[in-house]
């Protein structure tokens, strides 16, 4: 029992750094790897399109004026230049990039001139994603990133292997990683005494895993010949059962009636033929005008395809190590996200998915950041009501009602004055006063907000980092306060709430934040109801 | 004991726990949540001071320069773009103290309240089992008074919990009581 508290506090004192010590010992143990052979074409390839886009987006309006066949043959000559000299670069430092996985972690170097050596600990890793960029998955290869808790860049990316390759590497940084979380299981001098004969305990680890996958899938998708089909549409996710899948004329109609996202299409393309319109009314038709606007126009198509990328053939199911998702229709990418992980759930429905029930849930997870909205934080784009309960009902701990999908329905659908919660009391704020409502439940405190798009904040109160009271002159008058409740990654903000409901609110939420998620109950910890952590003995998922 | 989660009771609504026990009173006059906080030490306010010379310099030529310019020109409103640095100026040496008395920190069994502010008044709760890391920081100014600003971080996204004016034994004290109660009372993410 004393084990798990004196080692965890040890982990988090050290920090980042320390790390580096253990993993400059073990390193001569392991085998160092480099990455595949074709990665210099790839990743030299992406420079020279970044020079020549950014070259000829500046100059093309004076290149196309004078053309002649010389330059043109230069102007080749310079390029194919670019080519081999970005692909020498590209070897030199795929030569000097290495990798491995021990019994510690995963650690990364690179560098040439300046060396750089990066380190996951493994009981830092928050999930690993496997991601098929275009190019790459022509050429048969994957770039597998290991994410780390932490604010902003904090993964290590291992590209590019082979597509298989990237699936066994998952299996064993994952298998690292939970291993990291099995105090009772292994104790960590056993764990070290045995890291010679860890690859082969892995490999059997994994086929096992497979092997009870495979017993386990109910629709016999892991079979032959279909089965072989099934794997290469699903990038490798067809075992473990299924939670959602996407078709893809529900993610196109989704779309469709996604009236924020229908607006803003439609807006953004008005104001287009509106500045190309003027702007020939101005000054006739020219090229250069054309020109300037191609990065507006391209924003545009890039937004839309990145939505429909982003739950194109959406697939997740359940595996021991967490929900499984993959996604992607020119660049793919499957992630993990394991329940444990999870910080804060935002359900959305806009408002004509009402009709058809359909919701669309994100997930916060500490150290997954999703600023090029690749839809690594969304585990469902736009899921049926059966797919929300199982999608919730793998991840999310019980929310503490008789029928948490009722509940949540209810959330989501009824008015703000008949849900039974906490509302803004001033007349002021006649919008919200009318939409938002924040209640809590035995198991999560939830915040509903919206007018359209109904959107339900879930907060697991055992998840609770800080809590900030906070008042102005405007709202001492009103006599309400503004409560915000602090997780990792998110806050939650919950404005202008009668004083003694704000007050008794952050009283018994301070001491959720105090008294919860303890390394020393951790038996305690609540679980998903379905899902595969909940049936095991102990929480394997749930420590970090 | 206290350490397990309450079994939650099932109310007669379907929905909605209906919270108790509020920590922090709001009397009505007084200041939010400011009873039974301890203050930081009235050194500040000199501190304050000290440190805010140079801005206060620029304030006042600033003034100076308008009023300069209006006379100059003989444009009487020109005088009038040196209220704003007036404005600023006197709050600050007005209300410099009544800050500084406004801030308040409570070490509690189990967590850690920093309050802040008058007219905005922010209460800030953080139990010790939440804390990723604490740092102590002395100013060229502080020193010479001889205290210390402390720094609390969580995992939350919000920037980090600030609490300025200790005396350096106290933040030396908290210090050492944030580190060891947060490795007895440790929580996961």
């Amino acid at each position: 029992m004393n084990t798990p508290d004196a080692v965890n506090p040890s982990e988090a004192e050290n920090g980042p750094e320390a790390p580096n010590a253990p993993g400059a010992e073990r390193a001569p143990e392991t085998p160092r790897r480099r990455t595949h052979p074709i990665t210099p074409l790839v990743t030299g390839w992406k420079i020279v399109v970044a020079i020549v886009a950014v070259v000829s987006a500046q100059n093309i309006a004076r290149l196309v004026n004078d053309f002649s066949v010389s330059k043109a043959l230069i102007g080749a000559g310079v390029i194919l230049a670019a080519v081999v000299i970005a692909i020498v670069l590209s070897a030199i430092s795929w030569w000097f990039m290495t990798y491995a996985v021990d019994e510690e972690g995963v650690s990364l170097h690179t560098g040439v001139i300046s060396k750089s050596r990066e380190y996951a600990p493994r009981a830092r890793i928050e999930s690993v994603s496997v991601e098929r960029p275009l190019l790459a998955r022509l050429l048969g290869l994957a770039k597998v990133r290991v994410e780390i808790a932490g604010g902003g860049e904090s993964y290590l990316d291992i590209e590019y292997v082979k597509s298989a390759d990237a699936e066994q590497l998952r299996q064993r940084i994952l298998g690292v990683a939970a291993r990291a979380r099995t105090p009772e299981g292994e104790s960590p001098d056993q764990s070290e005494g045995a890291a010679a004969d860890a690859p082969q305990a892995d490999r059997d680890a994994a086929h096992r895993t497979e092997g009870t996958h495979e017993t386990s899938t109910v629709d016999g998708t892991g079979e032959d010949a279909p089965g072989a089909l099934q794997k290469l549409l699903y990038d490798g996710v067809t075992d473990g059962d299924m939670i959602a899948t996407i078709p893809t004329g529900r993610l196109v109609r989704s779309l469709v009636r996604d009236l924020g996202f229908l607006v803003g299409i439609v807006m953004s393309i008005l104001g287009l033929g509106v500045a190309i319109g003027l702007g020939i009314w101005t000054d006739g038709f020219s090229f250069a005008m054309i020109i300037a606007l191609a990065p507006a126009a391209f924003t545009v198509l890039k937004y839309v395809f990145g939505k429909i990328e982003s739950g194109w053939g959406f697939v997740s199911r359940d595996t021991d190590r967490g929900l499984r998702m993959r996604r992607g229709l020119a660049n793919t990418r499957t992630d993990n996200i394991a329940s444990g992980r999870v910080q804060r759930f935002s359900v959305r429905r806009p408002l004509l998915w009402r009709t058809p029930d359909w919701t669309a849930v994100t997930v916060t997870v500490a150290g997954i950041d999703d600023d090029d909205e690749n839809g690594a934080q969304s585990v469902l784009p736009v899921g049926t009501r059966e797919e929300l309960g199982a999608t919730l009902g793998h991840l999310a701990a019980p929310l503490g009602t008789d029928d948490d999908l009722a509940a949540l329905e209810h959330l989501l659908t009824a008015k703000a004055r008949e849900i039974h919660g906490i509302r803004t009391p001033a007349r002021l704020f006649w919008i919200s006063r009318r939409t938002d409502v924040t209640v809590l439940l035995p198991g999560a405190l939830i915040h509903r907000s919206g007018i359209l798009t109904r959107t339900v904040e879930i907060v697991p109160r055992e998840r609770i980092q800080q809590t900030t009271l906070s008042e102005g002159p405007l709202s001492r008058r009103l006599g309400v306060l503004d409560l915000a409740v602090h997780v990792a990654g998110e806050d939650l903000h919950i404005s202008a709430i009668p004083l003694q409901d704000a007050l008794a609110l952050h009283g018994t939420l301070a001491r959720d934040a105090r008294t919860l998620r303890r390394y020393r109950d951790r038996e305690q910890w609540p679980q998903p109801i379905l899902g595969r952590s909940s049936t095991a003995p102990h929480a394997s998922q749930e420590d970090r | 004991m206290t350490s397990a989660p309450e079994p939650p009771e099932r109310s007669a609504h379907p929905l909605h726990v209906v919270p108790d026990e509020p920590e922090i009173q709001r009397a009505p006059g007084a200041r939010l949540g400011a009873d039974g906080l301890r203050t930081v030490s009235p050194r500040l306010v000199p501190a304050r001071y000290v440190a805010s010379i140079v801005g206060y310099a620029i304030w006042v030529l600033m003034i100076a320069g308008a009023i300069v310019a209006a006379a100059l020109t003989g444009w009487w409103w020109l005088s009038l773009i040196g209220l704003v640095p007036l404005v600023i100026l006197l709050q600050s040496i007005l209300l410099t103290p009544r800050r500084v008395r406004a801030i308040g920190y409570l070490d509690a069994e189990e967590d850690l309240t920093i309050a802040s502010g008058i007219m905005f008044r922010k209460v800030q709760t953080i139990p010790y089992g939440r804390v990723q890391s604490v740092k102590i920081d002395e100013g060229p100014v502080d020193r010479r008074y001889g205290l210390a600003k402390l720094t609390v971080t969580t995992a939350a996204a919000v920037s980090s919990v600030v609490l300025p004016g200790l005396p350096k034994q106290e933040a030396e004290r908290l210090r050492a009581m944030l580190t060891e109660r947060g490795i007895e009372t440790m929580a996961a993410l």
